[in-house]
């Protein structure tokens, strides 16, 4: 821990509270040392791809507006064959929003009218399906977009809470084991209180096509996390707007050490469990709300050991 | 290969001649490889790699488990990550992580294993393919030792010199026995021989189907039989005409029993070897039982070696000593490089050898007995031995099967 607060001093003051883009300019240790010791990972050998602040677009969710009934936020989403790489070395051949996966965060308050414009510049006919209240021929399951077509889905935002989109052809194991998923977040009308916010996607990479996941992640690659400790301050509740999208295996989960945290299902109602781990299904969504009580590394991952040693972990690195 | 002294240039003037077409194939190659390739986008496309590796050898020392991996296919194969039951762990390559057709790396995977627990170990390549190989029981493979290397001949003496030299003590017993009989045990030799052939030719068929097909056991095993049968062959040629100055004259005595230990000893080189790395890799439970049937089970081969002799004249004991030397020591060899080195190649082609030369002894045996034999090849004595053989091999071979 020496090391850590050397580096970790002179950005501390950029990670304003209402600035969660700041953190992007966050020189993350590369020291792996959290890692060390855990699942066998040897410091540097931690084996996640990409650079610091290659996944801070899917971490770091849009700025939350305020309640204006009918404003119009507008998003693009175009489908797109890409090949990621999901833990150093290994490629996979993705179906995509945008290149990423999961797809971008998509952040609308209460009663806004969203329009999402969505181009299948992909190989195959792809939709999107968004979870939440809207008309049927908005909800991606009749209006399927060959590729080369487009289609505008046109909506008011409701209810607030955290919920998903995915794509809804068949055969829909398919579509989504490929990739095409993501966050929607809608905000209550009354905002919530200030927050670091961040977006947890979990995800599962079956690289072979044999019907069962190779690889686990969060956000995308596996250990990443482990790699780029996700930095926050003690002083602040961190908000995690969190969903499960792995397709194959029946539950994931999200657990936390050292802490206690209340977790709000679908982020649709006031209650909450004080917990450390939750179970998701897929498509399962909700908040977590953590007030860390102390600073250091704090290991977040799946409670299924199996993913956890298999990508879906990381690190919190909390400081003053 | 050709010209005598007389006709040099017409001699030279073939072999020139052969280069044409090997000239015009060169071209026509060349000529297909520039402009052809897409000449097969007309028929269909070619599927992507299967990215498989072969997984020829895990090892588990202190600490640390050892793969050798094996690239089988055409195209380049990368190691990009490794798991152990399940788990994604940090390893390091010997060798190239990207291997190109054919070539091998050993991955070291730092790890504490349990000893005798399952283990299943994956290589995932770039591509995203896994490969898996169980492990049924993790056991320590000893890496080459001054202990281990007396250990390896210690077994090799106990399986292969040991009981031939004790089946050549029936020498005495069979100077007194007469013609007839003495027909009916080289008709035994025989048969135990035709066992340990086929025996060796199914070990050969078994351990190539492990092999990557690039390798392409069967031809491997032919190339071994043919070699070994005809080398033997010539040999024997040899050895009857400098003792008979008559050409394809059948052996006898003691050079008919040099031929059959060297054939037995061949079968035994393959013998250790499997004993050897059956051991390293913790197959085979060696037991005092599994040693002994392995006694009893060669005893028979000094039989075989002592039944020409009988009929000759005094052979010394030096002389006595070789033979159970060459029948018996190489099970020492084949143990040592069964036990310290990687290679079902070398497996699959000793054990080849090890039936041609079998075979060529089979036949070499049968040309004794149609000469010497009172009733020739079908009589009461020589059926019933030759079939006694296979019975002989068969019952002792329970032991350690």
């Amino acid at each position: 821990m020496a090391a850590a607060p050397v580096v970790a001093a002179a950005p501390l003051a950029k990670l304003a509270l209402a600035d969660p883009v700041a953190a992007h300019g966050v020189a993350h240790t590369d020291t792996g040392r959290p890692t060390m010791g855990h699942a066998a990972m040897l410091g540097r050998e931690v084996p996640a791809p990409g650079g610091p602040n290659d996944l801070d677009a899917l971490l770091y969710p849009p700025e939350p507006l305020s309640h204006r009934p009918g404003r119009v936020r507008e998003y693009t989403l175009t489908a797109v064959d890409r090949e990621i790489e999901v833990v150093r070395g290994v490629t996979f051949a993705a179906w995509t929003y945008n290149g990423t996966v999961p797809g971008p965060v998509i952040r609308a308050t209460e009663d806004d009218l969203l329009r999402v414009r969505f181009a299948n510049a992909g190989s195959h006919p792809h939709t999107i399906h968004f979870h939440g209240i809207h008309p049927s021929n908005m909800d991606g399951v009749f209006e399927v977009i060959a590729p080369g077509d487009s289609y505008v889905y046109e909506f008011p935002a409701r209810p607030c809470g955290m919920h998903l989109y995915h794509c809804h052809s068949t055969p829909l194991k398919k579509h989504i084991a490929k990739g095409l998923y993501g966050a929607l977040i809608i905000d209550p009308p009354t905002p919530r209180p200030p927050a670091q916010e961040l977006v947890m996607v979990l995800s599962g990479f079956d690289t072979d096509g044999d019907g069962g996941n190779n690889f686990y992640g969060v956000n995308g690659p596996g250990f990443y996390y482990a790699r780029y400790p996700i930095r926050v301050r003690r002083s602040q509740t961190v908000r995690i707007y969190l969903a499960n999208l792995t397709e194959f295996d029946l539950i994931n989960s999200f657990h936390l050490h050292g802490e206690l945290f209340r977790y709000y299902p679908t982020g649709s109602s006031d209650q909450y469990e004080y917990t450390d781990t939750v179970m998701l299904c897929q498509g399962q969504r909700g908040i977590v709300e953590i007030d860390f009580h102390n600073t250091g590394h704090f290991m977040f991952h799946a409670h299924q050991s199996e993913f956890t040693e298999l990508g879906w972990m990381g690190f919190f690195e909390v400081v003053d | 290969m050709g010209a005598g002294p007389a006709t040099p240039v017409p001699a030279r003037r073939w072999r020139l001649w052969a280069l044409v077409p090997i000239l015009l194939l060169v071209g026509v190659v060349a000529l297909f490889a520039s402009t052809g390739a897409s000449l097969l986008d007309l028929v269909g496309r070619a599927p992507p790699p299967a990215d498989r590796f072969d997984v020829r050898r895990v090892e588990f020392k202190p600490g640390t488990i050892k793969i050798r991996v094996t690239n089988p296919q055409r195209t380049k194969l990368t190691i990009a990550t490794v798991t152990v039951d399940d788990a994604i762990v940090p390893f390091r390559v010997e060798g190239p992580t990207t291997l190109s057709r054919l070539r091998s790396s050993t991955i070291s995977v730092p790890f504490q294993w349990v000893d005798g627990d399952p283990y299943t170990v994956g290589i995932t390549s770039s591509r995203g393919v896994e490969t898996r190989a169980d492990i049924p029981a993790a056991v320590e493979t000893r890496g080459a030792s001054p202990r281990g290397f007396l250990g390896y001949a210690l077994i090799g003496l106990l399986v292969g010199v040991v009981p031939v030299a004790l089946g050549l003590g029936w020498l005495p017993s069979l100077r007194r026995t007469d013609a007839r009989w003495l027909a009916a045990f080289m008709a035994l030799t025989a048969g135990l021989l035709s066992f340990l052939a086929l025996d060796a030719f199914a070990e050969a068929l078994r351990l190539q189907t492990t092999l990557p097909s690039g390798f392409q056991g069967p031809g491997l095993i032919l190339l071994g039989v043919a070699a070994s049968y005809l080398g033997l062959t010539f040999v024997a040629q040899r050895f009857s005409a400098s003792s008979r100055h008559e050409r394809g004259a059948p052996l006898e005595g003691a050079a008919l029993a040099a031929l059959i230990a060297t054939g037995i000893g061949l079968h035994n080189l393959g013998e250790g070897l499997a004993i050897g790395s059956s051991i390293a890799l913790g197959e085979l439970a060696l037991g005092t039982f599994l040693i002994v049937g392995f006694m009893i089970h060669n005893v028979t081969e000094g039989l075989g070696i002592a039944t020409p002799i009988a009929t000759g004249g005094r052979v010394s004991l030096a002389r006595l000593s070789v033979l159970a030397l060459v029948a018996g020591a190489p099970a020492i060899a084949g143990a040592w490089i069964g036990g310290f080195l990687t290679s079902d190649l070398l497996g699959v082609l000793f054990f080849a050898v090890a039936v041609g030369a079998a075979l060529q002894v089979v036949v070499e045996v049968g040309r004794y007995l149609v000469r010497r034999a009172p009733g020739g090849l079908h009589s009461g004595h020589v059926v019933g031995g030759y079939l006694a053989g296979i019975v002989a091999m068969y019952s002792t071979g329970l032991l350690v099967g």
